[in-house]
């Protein structure tokens, strides 16, 4: 079995990992990152991708509320890239309690979030298509944050500090000696084992935390999965985050991002953070939602619904058995003192918003576990691309785009990807999986669902000779079955007719179907 | 003047049944939202192809199949009639030089390399023929980006049901931008093959890199309307067979078959109105009397004796679903047959399955007339062909022009008997 050494183990590669990884080889350590799957697949992938401002935490969980506002302050600052700044704001609906308003006003400023008034007209002139029976409008710091820059963002610049991430290797076994968790065995892609020894291991592994924690022999809490679905519709309906100004339910969070806008969530408490179902009740309720806030909204063509776990922590006191009542903020749990196992943290819970916080927190505790403590400069350092400090802006790629218009191939139209990017990443990310690229590129994730860019991107995957005939095939449908999940639910209107389509392209223009992968 | 009938839709079975008609004297206008899916699917005319497994002889399993399959569109179909209407196409098509038969099916290479059965496809592509297995030479520009030669000849190369013989696929890459286009597209690369400078050049650069008896295929850009001109010249400077293999949407060869039905459909008489929807209908005691279409800018009525909806599947906008899970024929509103019932699964887990909602589509009486859920029939003088056609999984059976040819043509033969 193949044996690697490091200083710091990190499982999990979500948001939380990724910042503990970037944490600690700031802080001076050799730091090794490892991810069942690829790195941000978990809940940090299927999340609604807002930066919060607090807002929706005003006034029932005034703690966390504080938090999400000073970690948004520290995220524009050195995430910059990774962030649309598109504001947000929280409006009385005719379904909305009217005195929750006042409540939350309060709340933002005893959080310290900025909030300002603004008049119903001015908001339904900066975004007309809000339903006009609204009777106030409150605007906070809101935006839009990207996953999977972020994550990769972390893993870059922990890279420039000497750390590195290893994606499709899953943690079978943590390795103890006595009382002491010494590091893990893990799975690679190819079924092999390897041992990684370790001088300290941080569990990040969010939803699957409990699951991991067992396996150290760690046990006494568990991780309540709280299933949600978000919805993404074919453009840009707001340009705005728009909330429901009332306590946090289903169905109150349209959020612009990129060419598309999301609705979410649903809360539904699941036996297992790998049950990803998406049920059509919950579909009808997020399009009725939906219609609330954007009349017309069913008319609009939804391309993509998912479903992300929250990892919400049993607090042995909360009464309680609604998902939604337990604390979002996160827990760190010392199994030094909880268990007695000495080399061995767990990092759960928490907000996307709160990655880095939660991760500085973490890193503390080893420091205080190890006696060695180093001071975390995560909120000073700006991740690579965000060294400018510019926010990302709509549009930017096409700008990029006109430049070149005619000297470049564009292999995803829906994206705007040309082909030296898609090349590039093929080369960096080494891998054969198309849906590998995607999540780097956002291949196929356009109005055509990868109709016409997944041929073109199986074709160019063999030219560049990584991978023989069978496995571009292979990659092609895999990427095809994959998208399908996300697809079924929502297929109407415009959806199902463009799925028709991309029927006829590979089973009947192509025949993918008939080859053998 | 009013017309005696008005064809709904102006894919292949809405201009077959008008072209038939207008041939049989009747006076015809096809009013139609789009081109249809000619344009994006292509030329084949594939009959059948799976049932499930690979076909060999549509004309030998036809029989079997429609036992096997009730309510497909293929049942109302009269045996006289199968060979008639490929005839007829066949005839209508000339300078296509449609190549096959009812009883064997082409192979022909797909633009991934897979093999895909077709009864009749134009000389072009028929030229790729697989079914005896060959030696290939699959050309492609790397500034067109709707065909992979390498991964298509690498497929091909590979074990596949199919072949008889062993088949030899190998890519010849030509680099570098097309007319000065580094993206140029298909119908950008068709246009330039209709120039004798683009043909020299193509020719130049493939000179001696041909090996005796290997066949040449290109992208499925050999020229727009002059392509059997651009075939046989470039198969005669080449010096070997030269095939076409269909590309990504747009299809240059659906885009040829289209225009030769438009313009033999005008010549003989017909008349045809694009970019108009129709939006609603009149009817009075069991029959339709008019149809309303919608252009953006203008609404028109169009009465007639008979009608003929050939408005294509869902793809084409002929079938549509609302986010209330409602299922709706889009020209007349006509009932609709093999809607999942509220509460069951619509698709399955397999992208590749078999989907509950594919069969949806109108069901008709052996005339074609459109019938209700009990089996009444809805208006008298209303007929249904092509994709709209409940029953069928057209694109698991590899049946989808087919339908469209055959249930067009039947149609016609229908209105012109009564
Ligand atoms: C529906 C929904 C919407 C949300 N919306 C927002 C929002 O808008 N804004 C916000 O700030 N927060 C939001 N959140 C919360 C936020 O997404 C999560 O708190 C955050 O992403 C958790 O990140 P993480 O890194 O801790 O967990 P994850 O991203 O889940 O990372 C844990 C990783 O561990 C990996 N793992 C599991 N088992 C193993 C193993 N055996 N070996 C190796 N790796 C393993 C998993 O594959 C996973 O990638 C939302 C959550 C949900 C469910
Ligand atoms: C990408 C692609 C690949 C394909 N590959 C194959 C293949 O390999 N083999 C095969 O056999 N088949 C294939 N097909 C399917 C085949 O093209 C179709 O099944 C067949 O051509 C349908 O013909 P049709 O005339 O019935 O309908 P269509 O050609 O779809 O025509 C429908 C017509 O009705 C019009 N219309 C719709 N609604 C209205 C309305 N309300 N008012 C007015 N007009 C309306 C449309 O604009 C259009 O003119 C493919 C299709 C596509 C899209």
């Amino acid at each position: 079995m193949k044996t690697i050494e490091a200083e710091v183990l990190v499982i999990g590669g979500g948001a939380t990992g990724a910042g503990v990884l970037r944490d600690v080889c700031m802080r001076g350590y050799g730091g090794l990152l490892v991810e069942r799957s690829d790195l941000a697949t978990g809940t940090s992938g299927r999340f609604h991708g807002l930066l919060h401002s607090g807002g929706r935490y005003a006034v029932k969980d005034p703690s966390s509320a504080k938090e999400c506002m000073d970690e948004n302050r520290v995220l524009r600052r050195i995430a910059a890239d990774c962030i649309e700044d598109t504001s947000g704001y929280f409006v009385t609906t005719e379904k909305d309690d009217p005195s929750y308003s006042d409540l939350f006003v309060d709340g933002c400023r005893r959080a310290g979030i900025p909030v300002e008034e603004i008049s119903v007209s001015a908001a339904l002139n900066a975004e007309p298509r809000l339903s006009p029976r609204i009777s106030r409008v409150l605007q906070v710091p809101d935006a839009a944050i990207d996953a999977w820059k972020t994550v990769w963002g972390c893993v870059r610049s922990a890279s420039d500090h000497g750390g590195r991430a290893l994606p499709y290797h899953k943690v079978t076994g943590i390795l103890r000696e006595g009382d002491i968790v010494v590091g893990a065995v893990v799975e690679d892609r190819a079924g092999d084992e390897v041992r990684i020894r370790a001088g300290f291991t941080i569990n990040a592994s969010g939803a699957w935390a409990a699951q991991i924690a067992a396996l150290a022999g760690c046990g006494g809490f568990t991780i309540l999965p709280g299933r949600g679905i978000m919805i993404a519709m074919g453009h840009r309906l707001v340009d705005t985050v728009i909330n429901r100004c009332q306590m946090p339910t289903d169905g109150d969070i349209l959020v612009p991002i990129r060419t598309v806008s999301v609705i979410g969530t649903t809360d539904e408490e699941a036996s297992d953070p790998d049950d990803l179902r998406i049920l059509q009740d919950e579909v009808d309720r997020m399009l009725a939602d939906g219609e609330t806030l954007v009349p017309g909204f069913r008319q609009v063509r939804a391309l993509r619904v998912w479903a992300g776990v929250r990892p919400l922590f049993k607090d042995e006191k909360a009464e309680s058995s609604s998902t939604r009542e337990v604390s979002r903020s996160h827990r760190l749990l010392d199994h030094h003192d909880r268990d007695g196992v000495e080399g061995f943290i767990t990092i759960t819970g928490g907000k996307f918003t709160t990655f880095r916080r939660m991760a500085q927190d973490s890193v503390d505790i080893m420091g205080a576990q190890l006696k060695d403590e180093r001071a975390c400069h995560t909120h000073e350092e700006a991740l690579p691309d965000s060294e400018e400090r510019t926010y990302y802006k709509l549009g930017s790629r096409l700008a990029a785009r006109e430049e070149r218009l005619h000297d470049e191939q564009i292999i995803c139209e829906c994206e705007l990807i040309g082909r030296r990017a898609l090349e590039n990443a093929m080369q960096r990310r080494g891998s054969s999986d198309l849906d590998d690229i995607r999540r780097t590129l956002r291949l196929g994730m356009g109005p055509c669902q990868g109709g016409f860019c997944i041929y073109r991107s199986a074709g160019i995957l063999h030219s560049l000779q990584r991978i023989d005939a069978a496995s571009a095939t292979a990659s092609l449908r895999d990427f095809l079955q994959e998208r399908w999940k996300g697809l079924h639910p929502i297929l109407y209107g415009d959806g199902l007719r463009q799925a028709r389509l991309d029927d006829w392209i590979f089973q009947g223009l192509l025949n993918v179907e008939q080859l053998q992968s | 003047m009013t017309p005696d009938t008005v064809v709904i839709g102006a894919g292949l079975a809405g201009l077959t049944c008008a072209l038939r008609l207008t041939e049989g004297g009747c006076k015809v206008a096809v009013v139609a939202a789009g081109a249809g899916s000619l344009h994006l699917g292509g030329a084949t005319i594939d009959i059948l192809g799976y049932d499930p497994a690979v076909v060999t002889s549509p004309a030998a399993a036809l029989g079997s199949f429609i036992r096997s399959h009730p309510g497909h569109p293929y049942m109302r179909v009269a045996p006289s009639l199968w060979a008639g209407a490929l005839e007829w196409l066949r005839a209508r098509c000339e300078p296509l030089q449609l190549t096959g038969s009812l009883d064997e099916n082409l192979m022909l290479p797909t633009a991934a390399g897979a093999l895909k059965p077709s009864a009749l496809a134009p000389r072009s592509l028929a030229a790729g023929d697989l079914g005896s297995g060959g030696k290939l030479a699959l050309v492609s520009f790397s500034a067109l980006k709707d065909f992979y030669p390498r991964l298509a000849a690498a497929n091909l190369n590979r074990a596949q049901p199919g072949p008889t013989e062993r088949v030899e696929a190998r890519a010849i890459d030509l680099h570098g931008t097309v007319a000065g286009e580094a993206d140029p597209g298909t119908l950008r690369l068709a246009r330039a093959f209709e120039e004798a400078a683009f043909r020299d050049e193509i020719v130049a650069r493939l000179k001696g890199r041909i090996e005796p008896g290997e066949r040449v295929g290109f992208p499925a850009v050999l020229g727009l309307h002059r392509s059997p001109e651009v075939v046989a010249e470039l198969a005669e400077r080449i010096g070997e067979a030269v095939f076409e293999i269909p590309t990504l949407p747009p299809s240059i060869p659906g885009m040829r078959l289209h225009a030769l039905l438009n313009r033999a459909l005008r010549k003989a008489g017909g008349r045809v109105v694009m970019g108009a929807s129709v939006v609603s209908s009149a009817s009075h005691n069991g029959r339709l009397e008019a149809v309303s279409t919608d252009t953006g800018s203008r609404r028109s009525s169009h009465g007639a004796r008979d009608f003929v909806v050939a408005t294509g599947g869902v793809s084409a906008g002929g079938v549509t679903l609302d986010s209330s899970w409602r299922f709706k024929e889009s020209a007349l509103d006509l009932p609709l047959a093999g809607v999942p019932p509220p509460g069951t699964e619509r698709f399955c887990a397999d992208v590749f399955g078999s989907h509950p909602v594919s069969r949806v589509g109108v069901a008709v009486d052996e005339e074609w007339r459109p019938l209700d859920a009990d089996g009444r029939v809805v208006y008298n003088n209303v007929r249904v062909c092509g994709a709209t056609l409940a029953g069928a999984e057209p694109h698991k059976e590899m049946s989808g022009n087919g339908i469209s040819l055959v249930t067009g043509y039947a149609v016609a033969d229908a209105i012109l008997r009564s």
